[in-house]
């Protein structure tokens, strides 16, 4: 398993269920329960620093303002027991005090961009959006030590920032009081609030209903264009993955199988997988008929055929493939946007004859 | 501060931007627990109850302190001094002069009675609270930091042995043992109950505390930048707390009721103070002849535990903001902020 997350990019991966999807995006902020989980080998280098080789109490310091993480489950993902307001306020404080040095912790790096403020709307924004008065921070004035004023003041502007329209009374609410997108919006005000050089995205849009997922979609992709962080989109739908992703990394059976930009994925995929993937898409105009499928599932992890994990299932495997080593994650020769394109197949030339 | 503070008024009609919670909110708050009580109407009569004896506690204690401060007098909303002997014809049957009679040593037994109150009901409070205190405070840590290999988890495994260790004893015969190893006295039998009673909240504590660490709510606070400390005293704690306070109300109860046995065996507080436990054993041998006293005591013990039994039951619906959604009529915010 080889990825590079560059600043500023949105990398899609996508897999079927149980391919190890969600557990990459658990690994990196090191979430998994350790033990039973470890990670045996290899590098987890987030800005020149390995986190596999970093004592288990510095973690916290990287989490939350270095990377940051958006659960797939917005129903459980919020602490029952406390208000919206106070969740994302100790996201927040914990930024703050990083910034100030008061603990421990990676400082959110000035990317001349803010997070907190919006351009101002244009005319068709109100009917779109929701009406965002220009520092609208300053103009609070509250009761408690100026840090609580400071911190409350953020939290609402990052209710606004996740387009909820009225962030004082929502902020006073619990968990349960909400709908599950309003709740999926909160939890990614708390990951947005801890300002991170990576944020996470593990399915958050799976467990809402179709409406609210094209709502928390479009929120976040207008939230990549405005905070420009590097995002890790981890979703086992193509086209939210086609629609959200400027790279797109494909898993099979824990492995990456093939990695490259969006759009020559799509047009012309050059692992067996993928292209089987493709084609399980129906089409938006014309009825097919059956839609192909691949026969078979996902291996046991545990017990992984020999060779190429995929040679069971591939229409083009031969003997090569069941007994040399899992090929590894090659890059290809330059495509026509001459763009580096990887796959882990021994025959990438022959994928685009597939039957 | 510098910062000139808003009008009460001013603040809710600006929508309340105050950082912290809008006022009337206590008020709100109130009258969401009186209308989760009024729907509970055993819950309500306990905590009437609850409210009765606890007054009635305070004044017995209150009352003559604070009037030999302020009028150099000892006033007492008893109606006798208790265990005052031979003050009245003993043994006899109630009458307006004694509502609930004289017992053989001629003292007022309503006196005696109400005079235990403050006795049974501190130490109800006080061992229930002790125990709360170390048991839960151990159980966090067992079941936080319980991963195998660390350090940590020899700890907890050692709290969990010594646990076991203590629960493997019949409480009330360990407390008895333990009182009579250390001798006769208020705050040696008191220890001695909570030396048994502890091990109760290590289990119930740790218990709560393994469900609560995999919830992804606290995965999600990690992946916040959440210390692990901070995590286990703010988004554990807080969700413990709940079965936490049921049980402390419950177990009340059953602190005064093995108290009082304690007691009434003769290893608990000196004959000369107040407590039911004691009242029963000196009234034992009256049940056929003056059954009064005796079912007074009992009537006592009765309705302090049933108090405690009926609160802890709605203590759930009141502590859990859940449970307030169905209670609430206050309109719920869902889709606010959605379509845009």
């Amino acid at each position: 398993m080889s990825l590079d997350l560059l600043p500023g990019r949105v990398a899609g991966i996508v897999g079927e269920t149980g391919c190890g999807k969600s557990t990459l995006g658990h690994s990196i902020p090191r979430l998994l329960p350790e033990p039973p989980a470890k990670v045996k080998a290899g590098k987890i280098v987030f800005q020149g620093t390995d986190l596999l080789r970093l004592p288990k109490w510095r973690m916290p310091g990287i989490r939350g303002t270095g990377i940051g993480m958006i659960f797939q489950e917005p129903i459980n993902s919020l602490n029952p027991a406390f208000r919206v307001g106070d969740q994302i306020a100790e996201s927040v404080r914990i930024r703050k005090l990083r910034e100030r040095g008061l603990i421990p912790g990676i400082k959110p790096e000035v990317k001349g961009y803010d997070y907190s403020k919006r351009e101002l709307p244009k005319a068709s924004d109100v009917v779109t959006g929701p009406f965002i008065p220009p520092n609208v921070s300053q103009t609070i004035k509250g009761r408690g030590p100026p840090m609580t004023r400071e911190i409350h003041a953020e939290v609402l502007d990052f209710l606004r920032l996740v387009r909820i329209n009225d962030p004082e009374r929502i902020v006073n609410l619990f968990p349960h009081e909400l709908s599950g997108g309003m709740r999926q919006r909160i939890m990614i005000a708390m990951a947005l609030s801890g300002k991170p050089a990576l944020l996470i995205a593990d399915e958050p849009t799976s467990a809402l209903d179709v409406t609210i997922q094209a709502q928390v979609l479009t929120l976040m992709k207008e939230l990549m264009e405005e905070v420009r962080t590097s995002i890790l989109f981890i979703s086992h739908d193509l086209g939210v993955i086609a629609e959200m992703a400027d790279d797109l990394g494909v898993m099979y059976a824990g492995h990456l199988v093939e990695f490259g930009p969006v759009g020559e994925i799509f047009e012309s995929p050059r692992h067996p997988y993928t292209k089987a993937l493709l084609r399980s898409i129906p089409n938006k105009y014309k009825d097919e008929g059956a839609l192909p499928s691949l026969s078979g599932s996902v291996p046991n992890l545990s017990h992984l055929p020999d060779g190429c994990t995929f040679h069971p299932r591939c229409p083009l495997a031969r003997d090569v493939c069941k007994h040399k080593p899992e090929p590894p994650l090659a890059p290809l020769p330059p495509g026509p946007q001459g763009l580096l394109h990887k796959s882990a197949c021994f025959f990438p030339e022959e994928v685009p004859t597939m039957p | 501060m510098s910062t000139p503070s808003l009008p009460a008024t001013k603040a809710v009609k600006a929508g309340s931007v105050a950082p912290t919670r809008p006022r009337g909110a206590l008020r709100a708050n109130v009258r969401l627990v009186l209308r989760i009580l009024a729907a509970n109407p055993l819950t309500l009569v306990g905590f009437i109850l609850v409210v009765l004896v606890s007054v009635t506690a305070f004044l017995i204690v209150a009352v003559p302190v604070v009037s030999s401060v302020l009028l150099h007098r000892t006033l007492s909303i008893l109606p006798y001094p208790a265990l005052d002997y031979a003050a009245f014809p003993p043994n006899q049957a109630p009458s307006w002069a004694h509502l609930l009679g004289t017992d053989q040593g001629g003292t007022d037994v309503l006196s005696n009675v109400l005079a235990a109150l403050p006795t049974d009901l501190g130490i109800g409070f006080s061992v229930a609270g002790v125990s709360l205190i170390v048991g839960g405070l151990l159980g966090l840590v067992a079941g936080f930091w319980d991963t195998p290999g660390t350090l940590s988890s020899v700890a907890s495994i050692g709290i969990l042995r010594i646990t076991d260790i203590f629960l493997s004893f019949p409480t009330l015969v360990l407390a008895l043992a333990i009182t009579a190893a250390w001798g006769r006295g208020e705050v040696q039998s008191e220890l001695a109950v909570i030396v048994t009673w502890w091990p109760f909240y290590v289990r119930l504590t740790r218990g709560e505390v393994l469900a609560i660490k995999v919830q992804p709510y606290v995965i999600a606070a990690r992946a916040a930048g959440v210390s692990e400390t901070t995590i286990l005293f703010r988004h554990v704690v807080r969700n413990v707390l709940e079965p936490l306070a049921v049980y402390f109300s419950l177990d009340v109860g059953t602190v005064i009721v093995t108290y009082s046995t304690i007691s009434y065996v003769g290893v608990g507080v000196p004959p000369s103070i107040p407590e039911w436990g004691n009242l029963m054993y000196q009234y034992q041998d009256l049940l056929l002849t003056q059954p009064w006293t005796v079912l007074s005591v009992t009537a006592a013990i009765f309705i302090t535990v049933l108090a405690f039994s009926l609160l802890g039951d709605g203590l759930r619906d009141i502590l859990d903001p859940r449970s307030r959604r169905i209670m609430s009529t206050t309109t719920v915010a869902s889709h606010s902020g959605e379509g845009t």
